[in-house]
């Protein structure tokens, strides 16, 4: 992994201090003021949360996050007993498609609260924490549109992105390549350092499924001594 | 929200013990409590001499347990669990685990393992049940209740026995039977059973010769008939019956008889033909009718494997076939060059002498000649009955001996002083090269002829072996030059399923270490003895091995055997020769966990019979 100089250092710290400052008062603001860890925290130290969510489609501007599981980690230990896990009412129909595919029943996300009565608890879980995701951009802009919309403030976090960690850790420089570039589908990566196949889009499964990929990530490629700021985003 | 953490919920649920507590509600609180480690292959998971507080459950990968000598003692793959013998010891390891793949483990708080261990029988009973005893509940499991095995011949009597004294004629005895349509009679006096009479009896001894009907029924009954304990296995009875060829035992409670079992019975019960082979093979009067029925006897070897016979059962029969099958041959040879001109014996080594043959075998014989034998006067009588005998076994599927040990090789056929000087010579200068070539010689059974020949090689035998240290010393130390192959299960671990077709020998890295451990300590005991678990009976009796080592052996030869016999049965059906070969990949994962545990057996068997006669 590409070490970054001073300079590039993304700190996190200072951005979360800003935001305190500027977020309207709420749920958010209270999310900023908890902080997150210093950019010069090893990783082995950084509390870590895997998180993993269901929507009704791919396109964040006008798909809806009907369930989001999170389960603590740190770079050797998942612990099964801080794992949450919520459904949320879309505010639109939902088509069947998507309901298939979630295996979430119509009437189960009917009689779930919407959202919006539940981001407070998910904030509340989330602070301190580095995220954990395979494929930062959904998740990432998921919340983001959905905090917008709720509290008219942007909802930002650190995220450790295990699909771009396999992407580092499998690439070759064109004139090694060799045959169709490694798949870094979850579930293919997953199978690269001989983990177990889940049922996938379960919320809660697929964060524990992306937890236990870090940690092989981090068993192989990453260093637990380094600091933090070598990895998040 | 309840959060239910399926994935690892239903992965504990498709293993013991957790299978078996699936109901209990404890086990969803438990799994929120787990927590997961993902470990790179070649690390510790409980180091050497480190407190140990976690249930360890492998959800993918594998581990090796290491003794304090960090020798190897065993590999676990998924669906296992570790960890819980130092808990049970309030945390001190005697063993440590290492991955040897790259492994994802479910950690389960100790305080959880004491808990449902304390509160949920199926759970503790999972972890009180040693190796040997997990083998033994599993062989148990394996046999069904109604078959041959399990059931005492007193379920099989259809109703009390009938009987006549013994001053009766035989008119009034055939009318007795034919008004009961009863084929055999039993004979007292003064209540009390002296013998039987069966139809056959009537027939031959009776009108055959022309007796008066007035002639008393003792006069053609069978005296002091064999009789058998109500209690007794009803597979006792098909031994009985067909090494002794007859076809009705009295059954007797309290010295009294209760009932008469038949052939038909027990023909009804499991419908095995291997009581009529035998008669059959008695009734062919030429090469081509035994040939007949040798191609008949695959199928009766997958009807007893189907039938839940065990190993012993099947050993048995096969054995009385084939020893029926000389038998007749050499009253054929008999009848061909005339009688023997001096007594001798026909004897069979190896399995067959144990009754433990199974379907595929070469003859292994010899022949014990009469002191009185003289090689100029009749050299070449019995040169000529033994090459006809061994070359007609040939044709009733019984190869020719690869290794030469023949009665039609004249090394092979020797007067008794001559045997008994061999046998001197083999124990009192024993060569460990030599007697490995000769380990079948010391289960050694006389099958045709003056039997008393074979009885007295094996009296000198037994004499000789007990007073000869070195000897056992050395057949001891040979019996460890075929390993069972526990390395094989660790490749199996390491290389995972469906990429290999290797397998292994049964026979030669299993059966035929057990038979080896338990002739030595045999011939140490004295015991007179063929068959390995009657020589096992023998062995405990004499306090040879530690307590429940004994037993130990007979299940792993038991768990051994049975996995052989069942899949020769699958070879015959699939059109294949049986061999004593098994592709891993056919094995279910009952047979996978037990057979490990019977090689480990054998492996821990053959360490401690080195140090029992160094």
């Amino acid at each position: 992994m590409s070490h970054q100089t001073k300079d590039d250092i993304q700190d996190w710290q200072i951005m979360f201090a800003e935001w305190a400052e500027e977020a309207p008062e709420g749920p958010l603001k209270r999310y900023y003021q908890a902080g997150i860890v210093a950019p010069n925290t090893a990783l082995k130290d950084t509390p870590l949360l895997a998180l993993d969510l269901e929507t009704t489609g791919l396109d964040p501007s006008k798909d809806e996050i009907i369930s989001l599981g999170l389960i603590p980690l740190n770079h050797k230990t998942i612990r099964c007993q801080g794992a949450k896990y919520w459904m949320a009412k879309p505010e639109r129909a939902l088509n069947s498609e998507s309901v298939t595919i979630h295996e979430i029943t119509h009437t189960e996300l009917a009689e779930a609260p919407t959202l919006e009565a539940i981001l407070d608890d998910i904030l509340l879980a989330m602070a301190k924490q580095v995220v954990v995701v395979h494929c930062v951009a959904i998740e990432r802009q998921f919340l983001l549109n959905a905090a917008m919309e709720i509290y008219g403030y942007p909802f930002y976090f650190p995220v450790l992105d295990t699909m771009d960690i396999e992407r580092q850790a499998t690439f070759k420089p064109w004139w090694k390549r060799f045959g169709r570039a490694p798949s870094l589908r979850l579930d293919a990566c997953r199978q690269r350092y001989h983990l177990p196949r889940y049922k996938a889009h379960h919320a809660l499964t697929d964060a524990l499924s992306s937890a236990e990929l870090l940690q092989a990530q981090i068993a192989y490629h990453l260093d637990p001594n380094a600091d933090i700021s070598n990895y998040w985003l | 929200m309840d959060v239910e953490l399926t994935e690892i919920l239903e992965a504990l649920c498709q293993h013991a013990p957790f299978n078996e507590i699936a109901e209990d509600p404890q086990l969803n609180d438990m799994s929120k409590e787990i927590e997961v480690q993902y470990v790179r292959a070649g690390e510790w998971v409980i180091a050497p001499s480190t407190l140990n507080n976690t249930l360890y459950f492998i959800r993918s990968g594998a581990i090796e347990v290491l003794n304090k000598e960090e020798k190897l003692i065993r590999r676990m793959n998924e669906g296992e669990l570790f960890g819980y013998a130092s808990l049970l010891r309030g945390g001190n390891s005697s063993q440590s685990m290492r991955t040897i793949e790259d492994s994802l483990l479910y950690c389960i708080p100790a305080r959880w393992f004491r808990k449902l261990y304390e509160e949920n029988d199926n759970f503790s009973d999972f972890f009180e049940l040693t190796r040997e005893a997990r083998l033994r509940t599993a062989m148990v499991s394996q046999s069904s209740d109604v078959s041959l095995m399990t059931c005492p011949v007193v379920s099989l009597l259809r109703r009390p026995p009938i009987s006549t004294p013994m001053d009766s004629n035989i008119r009034l005895a055939a009318q007795i039977m034919s008004e009961n349509r009863i084929s055999s009679l039993l004979i007292t006096d003064k209540n009390e059973l002296i013998g039987i009479v069966t139809d056959q009896d009537l027939r031959t001894r009776a009108v055959a010769n022309g007796l008066a009907y007035d002639t008393p029924v003792a006069d053609i009954m069978t005296r002091d008939p064999i009789v058998m304990d109500s209690l007794d296995f009803a597979s006792e009875a098909v031994l009985k019956m067909m090494s002794r060829n007859i076809h009705h035992i009295p059954i007797m409670k309290a010295g009294r008889p209760i009932g008469v079992i038949n052939l038909g019975d027990i023909v009804q019960k499991e419908s095995h033909g291997s009581v009529y082979l035998i008669s059959d093979i008695l009734k062919q009067n030429d090469i081509q009718g035994l040939q007949a029925i040798s191609h008949k006897m695959t199928h009766t070897f997958n009807q007893l494997v189907v039938a839940d016979a065990n190993t012993q059962m099947i050993g048995n029969a096969m054995s009385h076939i084939g020893i029926t099958f000389v038998k007749r041959l050499l009253q054929l040879a008999e009848e061909k060059f005339g009688p023997a001109p001096v007594p001798y014996c026909f004897i069979t080594l190896g399995s067959q002498a144990r009754e433990e043959q199974t379907i595929k075998t070469d003859q292994d014989n010899a022949m014990i000649l009469s002191d009185e034998y003289d090689e100029q006067q009749h050299g070449e009588y019995f040169n000529k009955l033994s090459d006809w005998v061994c070359h007609n076994l040939d044709l009733c599927g019984y190869a020719l001996c690869t290794g030469d040990i023949m009665a039609s090789n004249p090394r092979w056929r020797q007067p008794l002083k001559v045997w008994k000087e061999n046998f001197s010579d083999w124990i009192k200068k024993p060569k460990a090269e030599t007697l490995l070539h000769l380990s079948i010689f010391f289960d050694l059974r006389g099958i045709y002829g003056d039997n008393a020949l074979a009885k007295q090689l094996n009296q000198h035998i037994r004499q000789e072996a007990k007073q000869h240290p070195r000897f056992l010393s050395h057949m001891a130390r040979n019996t460890s030059q075929r390993k069972p192959p526990l390395g094989f299960f660790r490749q199996f671990v390491l290389d995972g399923e469906g990429k290999q077709s290797r397998t292994f020998n049964l026979k030669e890295r299993g059966i035929s270490p057990i038979i080896d451990i338990v002739r030595v300590h045999a011939l140490a005991c004295g015991s007179d003895r063929l068959n390995t678990l009657e020589r096992l009976k023998d062995i405990e009796a004499a306090g040879l091995l530690p307590a429940g080592r004994a037993k130990d052996l007979a299940l792993a030869l038991e768990m051994i055997g049975l996995v052989r016999i069942r899949s020769q049965k699958d070879q015959i059906e699939a059109g294949e020769e049986p061999t004593n070969h098994v592709n891993p990949e056919n094995l279910s994962s009952f047979e996978k966990r037990h057979l490990r545990d019977a090689f480990q057996i054998v492996a821990r068997q053959q360490e401690f019979i080195k140090f029992r006669y160094a």
